[in-house]
């Protein structure tokens, strides 16, 4: 087992668990997220087969359970000796279909390819019996785990990952030996879904024929009213979904509340567990039957039509002379074949007859709806249904969506998918008004990415496991609101990331990026069914009308060609202009046109176009205006007013600093001066008594000169007596005036210097 | 407005339109934003031109676009201006025509592309210079590419055609192959060379 895992993550290097290429930048999230799938599989596998076996014992209360689940085990057993008989002798062919063959599981590492082969006779024998062994058989032998687990609750989810883990060693000599079934019946099990499903399908069918016939409402209203004038498809999906609103009320349940049972017109189904359930997802091994039955493949199928397509086109290529009426088959084959090769390119389930089968199943659809023929995406379409059922149930439930679910979109003018555009962008308008606004600045149109997203049914666009659960929501719902509310999911959960870009390009990298990352498909697809619950039928039936006629005018008027076009262009500018001077407008359209009539129908498609586009212009006009009085309020004046307050007040705080500054510096600098003075006047008082004392050293020397002269004068006066005694007076004298000049340098600084020189 | 486009989308498209050619377009003289739109008939490469240029690779089994992918490619000039494209790459299946105004409305440069071994992929490239120079902005770059050059010994449609029928439509031509490398660098090189420089300079 442990080797088998090994072997599981070396193949799922590159590849996802259902065999499709991983960008190499979402190889290591995918890694993280593999085990949470697996832990959620084995849960909704636990899940859907207790549901099933709750079904099943309501509806066959007869037969007692011991019973039963002793024929389960027993079938399930032969089973699986069947397939270990079988696995020896893989025959590699497949042009003979009625060979008995192998009926092993067809089944990639991912557990989802499921090309199985049955003898055709079988199908032949079938009966509706549900507990004859003949038709349990008969189910595909992927089904196999899954009774196992109805059979033994716990023991069998072991059963099952070891079975996986077979079938994962099989992988290479089971590509070789695959065969290719064209049809198969859903398991009984699933009988009970499948008929509640089928009479969605038949009050469908009724619907259309009735609007064939009879044109007007016979319904009974419930909620909203039908408004007439909507091409006939929205008014029958309208209708339909009155019809199963009515259902509700007029329809009985046999034994308990009707509460639970919204759509349930036949007999007490818990429509609301099992939306529970196809909410959490379908089970891998199921997920091909249960969308078959969910889509109401049984009620489609006319025996013999898939074949009596394809005989029809072998025909008309043998005959090559019917150029003419078969232009345009021809168109789409062409494409057909071109798109072949591109659809999951390198997936290990479309080899050569993978691709065979893909291209029946197309160019059958083509000539079953020519309205439609071929249109890009459905090759994804089918491609993705052939990995998880036979060709021609492949075919039917393809059918089912195109001409059902998807009705309009495909066509040649893809009116439906350009009117949904139209009703995204309004519901995102409503949801987000901050982020349009963002994506209105950058330039960025919400369709630009959503108009792909819708196109292809998000393959392509999410990681698969993502992409399969919006699908298991969208074929239970049976109508497009899961589109819409995926959309408006992904856009709730990227919406903040987005609003952070700067230009057009980053956000529509980043919202590519991050969708296609979208590894969490359980939060995905419970935000999109929770979160936006009141995005339902009813409100896109109503939108959808809104949004209608300017597409259809757009679309008449391209198919018209030019003239009008550009006549037209010269009018929608000058309705820009119509707020600012609606009198020339007005003048404009008094000028004659030479052909009245022509002239008249072409004023009418005008009139009714230029009313919608004023009426959508306003409304826009308004919510711009409701916006920017939010974003001028909100944003600009209250935060600009709280901005300059805090800011005055910090003002008059670093005001009241600054003052504080000046006085302190004032202090400081007062202080510095009395320090500076006392500095200068000491040093004046040092400068003064160093020439103090140099002055006095010089006296001294004087002095001391003057005492030796006066010595030697005293000498001299010893010999004469009377000039003795005038040269001592003299020097005393000066004496005197010297002391006086001492006292007065203290005031004056100049003075001593005279008075040196003097005394010098 | 409404007219100009498939998705009569009213005044939002407008101000998209606007900002594109206003703040979007162009983000300074030296640092160019554009959209580009490439358009061509299905299957002549149109995805392979844009995985060649922006990621340096070719898948010659490429998947089926549908409505359109984006990816976006900076690039040097060789006077120190650089450009970062903004490119749509459109389905080329006829129907989606329909939706193709919602990607080229607003757009700086339409990249037209056929393929040389298929005479079909150059009259729908004429049918798409015909219908941009009815409804694409008036002073839109256009280039035809003419593609799978590699396959010469398979030309269908002679060079001189495509040299005229640009020429006689103000185009800019260029043959590339996609699967080589060869002027694929150079195709963009050359619209960023023809782009309006701003007037501020």
């Amino acid at each position: 087992m442990e080797k088998s895992f090994n072997l599981l993550h070396i193949i799922q290097h590159r590849r996802d668990g259902y065999g499709f290429a991983l960008r190499p930048q979402h190889i290591q999230r995918y890694r993280e997220y593999a085990n949470i799938f697996k832990e959620e599989e084995e849960e909704r596998s636990y899940k859907w087969s207790y549901f099933i076996e709750q079904q099943q014992k309501s509806n066959h209360s007869s037969s007692s359970e011991e019973e039963r689940r002793a024929k389960l085990q027993a079938e399930a057993d032969e089973l699986r000796e069947e397939t270990v008989s079988e696995r020896g002798r893989q025959e590699d062919d497949s042009s003979d279909k009625n060979s008995d063959s192998d009926g092993s599981t067809k089944s990639y590492p991912g557990k989802v390819v499921q090309l199985s082969e049955q003898p055709e006779k079988k199908s032949n024998l079938r009966r509706r019996c549900n507990f004859s062994k003949e038709p349990e058989k008969e189910v595909k032998l992927s089904e196999e785990p899954q009774k196992e687990v109805q059979a033994s609750q716990i023991p069998g989810r072991e059963t099952l990952l070891s079975k996986e883990s077979d079938k994962e060693g099989q992988l290479l000599e089971e590509t070789k030996a695959r065969k290719v079934k064209s049809w198969s019946w859903t398991r009984p099990s699933l009988h009970v879904i499948e008929n509640m499903m089928s009479s969605r399908v038949r009050n469908i069918k009724d619907l259309k024929d009735r609007h064939n016939t009879i044109n007007g409402d016979h319904l009974p209203s419930i909620k909203k009213t039908v408004s007439s004038g909507g091409s006939s498809a929205a008014e029958i999906n309208k209708e339909l979904w009155i019809k199963e609103t009515s259902d509700d009320n007029v329809d009985e349940s046999t034994e308990e509340s009707s509460a639970d049972s919204k759509l349930a017109p036949e007999s007490f189904f818990p429509w609301k567990e099992l939306e529970f359930l196809v909410h959490e997802g379908v089970p891998k091994d199921l997920r091909g039957e249960v969308w078959q039955a969910f889509v109401g493949v049984k009620s489609r199928r006319v025996e013999r039509y898939y074949e009596g397509l394809l005989a029809e086109e072998t025909n008309t290529e043998q005959s090559k002379e019917h150029n003419n009426s078969k232009a345009a088959p021809r168109k789409w084959k062409k494409q057909i074949e071109k798109d072949i090769p591109r659809t999951f390119p390198g997936h290990p389930a479309l080899d050569e007859r993978g691709r065979d089968s893909l291209r029946r199943v197309l160019v059958a659809y083509a000539r079953h709806n020519p309205s439609v023929g071929y249109c890009q995406a459905m090759n994804f379409f089918a491609g993705l249904l052939l990995l998880l059922m036979p060709e021609e149930n492949a075919f039917w439930t393809l059918v089912g969506i195109l001409d059902d679910y998807f009705d309009g979109y495909y066509t040649e003018e893809m009116i439906e998918s350009q009117v949904d555009q139209l009703v995204f962008e309004e519901l995102i308008r409503e949801k987000f008004p901050k982020l349009v606004n963002h994506l209105d600045y950058l330039g960025v149109q919400v369709a630009w990415i959503s108009g792909p997203w819708f196109l292809s049914i998000f393959i392509n666009m999410l990681p698969w496991e993502s992409v399969l659960r919006v699908w298991d929501v969208l074929l239970f719902e049976g109508n497009r609101v899961m589109l819409f509310r995926t959309a408006l999911a992904l856009m709730e959960l990227y919406g903040p990331a987005l609003v952070t870009t700067k230009d057009a390009g980053d956000a529509i990298t980043l919202l590519q990026s991050l969708a296609g990352s979208t590894f969490d498909s359980s939060q995905l697809v419970l935000t999109a069914c929770m979160g936006y619950l009141a995005v339902t039928e009813a409100r896109l039936l109503e939108l959808r009308e809104k949004h209608r006629p300017a597409v259809l005018v757009v679309v008449e008027e391209r198919s018209k060609g030019g003239r009008i076009w550009k006549d037209s262009k010269g009018l929608a500018s000058k309705l820009y202009s119509f707020k600012h001077d609606p009198g020339s407008l007005v003048e404009e359209k008094k000028i004659p046109l030479p052909d009245p009539q022509e002239h008249v129908v072409w004023l009418k498609v005008e009139l009714c176009r230029l009313m919608e586009e004023k009426r959508s212009a306003t409304l826009r006009a308004e919510e711009l205006e409701t916006a920017l009085m939010e974003m001028v309020q909100q944003d600009n004046r209250r935060q600009l007013s709280a901005k300059v307050e805090q800011l005055e007040q910090e003002v008059a705080d670093l005001r009241q600093v600054l003052a504080d500054k000046k006085e302190q510096e004032a202090a400081m600098l007062k202080v510095l001066m009395r320090v500076e003075q006392e500095q200068k006047i000491t040093e004046e008082a040092r400068i003064g008594a160093e020439q103090d004392a140099a002055a006095q050293r010089y006296a001294v020397n004087v002095l001391q000169e003057k005492y030796e002269k006066a010595m030697a004068s005293l000498a001299k006066a010893l010999s004469s007596p009377r000039s003795v005694s005038s040269s001592v007076e003299s020097p005393r004298r000066r004496i005197g005036l010297f002391g006086l000049g001492w006292r007065d340098r203290n005031k004056d600084k100049d003075k001593p210097s005279n008075d040196d020189s003097g005394t010098s | 407005m409404g007219c100009s486009s498939s998705l009569p989308d009213r005044s939002t498209g407008r101000l998209g339109g606007l900002n594109v050619s206003e703040s979007g377009g162009v983000a300074d003289a030296k640092n160019l934003r554009v959209k580009l739109v490439l358009l061509g008939d299905s299957g002549v490469g149109k995805s392979c031109i844009v995985l060649r240029f922006v990621r340096g690779q070719f898948d010659p089994t490429s998947k089926v676009t549908i409505g359109a992918s984006f990816l976006s490619q900076t690039i040097a000039l060789q006077d120190s201006t650089t450009v970062k494209f903004e490119i749509w790459d459109t389905a080329g299946q006829e129907r989606y025509a329909a939706l193709a105004p919602l990607y080229y409305r607003g757009a700086a440069i339409a990249v037209i592309v056929y393929d040389i071994t298929s005479p079909e992929t150059f009259t729908k490239a004429q049918y798409w210079v015909k219908e941009l120079q009815k409804h694409g902005s008036p002073d839109i770059v256009m280039a035809l590419v003419a593609n799978k050059a590699d396959l010469h010994e398979k030309r269908e449609v002679p060079t001189q055609d495509g040299i005229d029928y640009a020429e006689k439509n103000g185009m800019f031509f260029i043959e590339t192959s996609a699967k080589t490398a060869d002027n694929i660098n150079q195709l963009f090189e050359e619209i960023g060379k023809r782009l309006p420089r701003p007037s501020s300079t």
